[in-house]
């Protein structure tokens, strides 16, 4: 900004201020030919037109000591020149790589600069665009109106919980600048992401709510058995071999109940931040397929492989997804009948659309509904994974709550053979973390199908070929 | 979106630069009441839901603002083609916006009556239905500023999402209250915080079709994908 001061200063300001010698000589000059007229038409002799003439020379000497020294300070257009230009690329590179966005709105709420981060962060195309067409925080906006006004600088908050949650602080500081016009004043706004800390305290508020209630139940029993093993029971010997065995089953489920809630824990802390890594999908269905083949297999469950023979590499973590396809899988083989089926099938880049659902309706009527999705965007393409099982399947009333922690389909009691009701909501974060989709189609009767997609990791434009399918049955 | 408009007078182009920037402020205080209502129904929060109800005020105002911008704009600058399409498409997203201020002021309204009674059960149904209509009205609204329409037309698709956890919560609803008459009064409540996060999301799903029609030309064709009405529960 000082930059664009300069100008005006050189040719406007300094000239008027600087001591011109030309000047002090033109009017000592003009006092000497006065006195010499003085003394030409005799009324001053030549002793005093000499003394004056010096007393002239010598003050038009002084005054121009002390004007040129005390202009100086402000007369040294060469030296600044010098040095800023250095100071200012700093700065501009400064700005360029803060991870902080930083942004300076011009009178009217136009966006007169804005750093790279400030870029990404509120997607800005080209310069010059109405701040408020971008973000549209009311209060924000207020503030930054308030600063261009010349109006203190303050802090506000704001959050957008859907479709992706952020908090975001945003300090607003007015900033005047140096500028011939009615509009001298600019508003700097810098925007902290504060979603990490938010999401912190909401955490550990639900983690305390969730395993007080929860882990009641189990304890309840235990302390129930206890008093009935030292009273009643006590010279019992076969009530106590029966209750120490439901004991035992109690604390397991507990222990399974601490796990998953600590599992959900990490998974919700971590879930705006993105992960790095790439997993191909059809390699992943392979080594769960593997992995809980025997599982099937001791129920005689057929559990059929479709995956794609390429590969569909995906953005995310490894161990993450695993963890969701083995969850969805294991799922499936617990609501299936004994001599079931469950079939796995991976499709590599699909459109939004062709992610969320498969074309065909796996019956007449079926529900279908997305649990968790990404923003939508028409360019991304998404590898596919889902998992049909042919149980009862799930009335598309209880569709909604699917991802809803403790939940369980028709109110099944928390019998120890159950899950913990906590494995949707796991799966339904970790994929929320990889900003993929999970969706759900059940039809009572007819079985359920889980779909999960993730962003697909962009391969060279060579490659455009589908990708053979090929099914296999594994166990 | 204006970026491609040419205009001689650039005034002009100034103006409608204003005009759908104001939609978007106007479009964010609506979003704010959304979310804000939400979250007293969710927190139990009263005074919150009071600023609300006070909050509507400033989106009438606006409304109204903005009317006359456009009013002005078609009195003096006689716009054609697409400066007119994006004039009467600020015109209709107004009144949806102005729609779904009175229907979040609505919900804050029930926050009072709900707060006096014990938190129901399926509140955090409610909640994830408004965070889904709140996602929606977000990403049309980013699509009006940046004119894409691909993501203004997959709102406009997924308004079935919205109605199948509408239906889903009717039924509970209704289940509750057949199983305990203490929380009829409540759950009416709730089901009417509902309805207007249902009628919320179509209003996103109108403005989606204005979008569509301003960048395009063209009417979205076909009907609204609808998901099923709500049944009583047998």
């Amino acid at each position: 900004m000082r930059a664009r001061r300069d100008p005006s200063d050189n040719w406007s300001k300094t000239p008027a201020d600087r001591p011109r010698r030309r000047d002090i000589a033109i009017s000592s000059g003009l006092g000497v030919l006065v006195l010499a007229v003085l003394l030409a038409a005799g009324t001053i002799d030549l002793a005093v037109f000499v003394g004056t003439s010096l007393a002239l020379a010598s003050l038009s000497l002084v005054y121009y000591l002390t004007a040129l020294t005390t202009i100086e300070p402000e007369a040294r257009p060469v030296e600044r020149v010098t040095v800023q230009p250095a100071d200012t690329a700093v700065a501009e590179l400064m700005l360029e790589r803060i991870t902080v966005p930083i942004l300076l709105i011009g009178p009217g709420g136009r966006i007169e600069r804005a750093n790279p981060a400030a870029r990404a962060f509120l997607g800005l195309g080209g310069e010059g665009g109405l701040l408020s067409a971008t973000l549209r925080q009311p209060r924000v906006l207020e503030a930054v109106s308030a600063a261009l006004r010349g109006e203190k600088g303050r802090a506000v908050e704001y959050s957008t919980l859907a479709p992706i949650e952020s908090h975001v602080r945003a300090f607003v500081e007015p900033i005047r600048l140096e500028l011939p016009g009615p509009m001298p004043w600019r508003a700097m706004l810098v925007l902290a992401d504060d979603t990490s800390s938010k999401r912190a305290e909401r955490m550990r508020a639900d983690f305390l709510a969730n395993a007080s209630h929860e882990l009641r139940t189990p304890l309840a029993s235990l302390s129930g058995f206890i008093e009935t093993l030292r009273g009643p029971a006590r010279d019992d010997e076969e009530a106590r071999e029966r209750f120490l065995s439901i004991m035992q089953v109690q604390t397991e489920r507990m222990r399974r109940l601490i796990d998953d809630l600590l599992s959900l824990s990490r998974v919700e802390m971590n879930e705006h931040l993105p992960p790095s890594g790439a997993v191909d999908l059809c390699e992943l269905a392979r080594d769960v397929a593997g992995a809980l083949g025997p599982v099937a297999a001791s129920r005689s469950i057929g559990l059929s492989l479709d995956a794609c023979e390429g590969e569909a590499i995906v953005h995310g973590d490894r161990d993450q997804l695993y963890e969701v396809v083995e969850n969805l899988v294991e799922n499936a083989l617990k609501y299936s009948d004994d001599g079931g089926s469950v079939a796995i099938s991976v499709r590599a880049d699909l459109t939004r659309d062709a992610a969320e659902h498969s074309d065909e309706r796996i019956a007449e009527g079926s529900g279908r509904l997305t649990l968790s999705a990404p923003p939508l965007s028409s360019e991304a393409r998404y590898g596919v994974l889902r998992v049909r099982d042919c149980g009862q399947g799930i009335d598309r009333r209880y569709l909604p709550r699917l991802s809803e922690r403790f939940f369980r389909v028709g109110g099944q009691k928390s019998s120890p053979t159950s899950g913990t009701g906590l494995g949707l909501a796991i799966v339904k974060h970790i994929v929320a973390r990889h900003r993929g989709g999970f969706t759900v189609e059940s039809a009572p009767g007819e079985g359920s199908v889980f779909s999960i997609f993730f962003p697909a990791v962009r391969k060279s434009a060579t490659d455009g070929n589908e990708p053979v399918q090929r099914g296999a049955t594994v166990s | 979106m204006n970026d491609l408009m040419k205009h001689t007078v650039k005034a002009f182009s100034d103006e409608l630069e204003k005009l759908s920037a104001d939609v978007s402020v106007m479009g964010g205080l609506a979003e704010n009441a959304v979310a804000s209502a939400m979250q007293a129904v969710i927190n139990r929060d009263a005074e919150l839901a009071e600023q609300v109800i006070e909050a509507d005020a400033e989106i009438d105002k606006m409304q109204r603002e903005i009317e006359k911008q456009i009013i002005r704009l078609l009195a003096l600058r006689q716009p054609m083609a697409s400066d007119l399409r994006s004039v009467i498409a600020a015109l209709k997203i107004v009144a949806d916006l102005e729609r779904t201020g009175d229907l979040a002021k609505s919900i804050a309204r029930r926050t009072r009556v709900l707060i006096k009674s014990d938190p129901l059960p399926l509140t955090p149904a409610v909640e994830r239905m408004g965070l889904l209509v709140q996602g929606h009205l977000h990403q049309v609204l980013d699509a009006y500023a940046t004119g894409e329409t691909a993501s203004a037309v997959g709102v406009w698709e997924r308004d079935e999402d919205v109605d199948e956890h509408y239906n889903a919560l009717f039924r509970d609803v209704i289940a509750q209250m057949m199983e305990d008459p203490s929380v009829v009064g409540p759950g009416a409540h709730l089901l009417f915080v509902a309805k207007n996060l249902e009628r919320i999301g179509d209003h996103a799903t109108n403005i989606a079709e204005v979008i569509h029609y301003v960048v395009t030309g063209n009417e979205l064709k076909g009907e609204r994908p609808r998901g099923p009405r709500p049944e009583l529960p047998e």
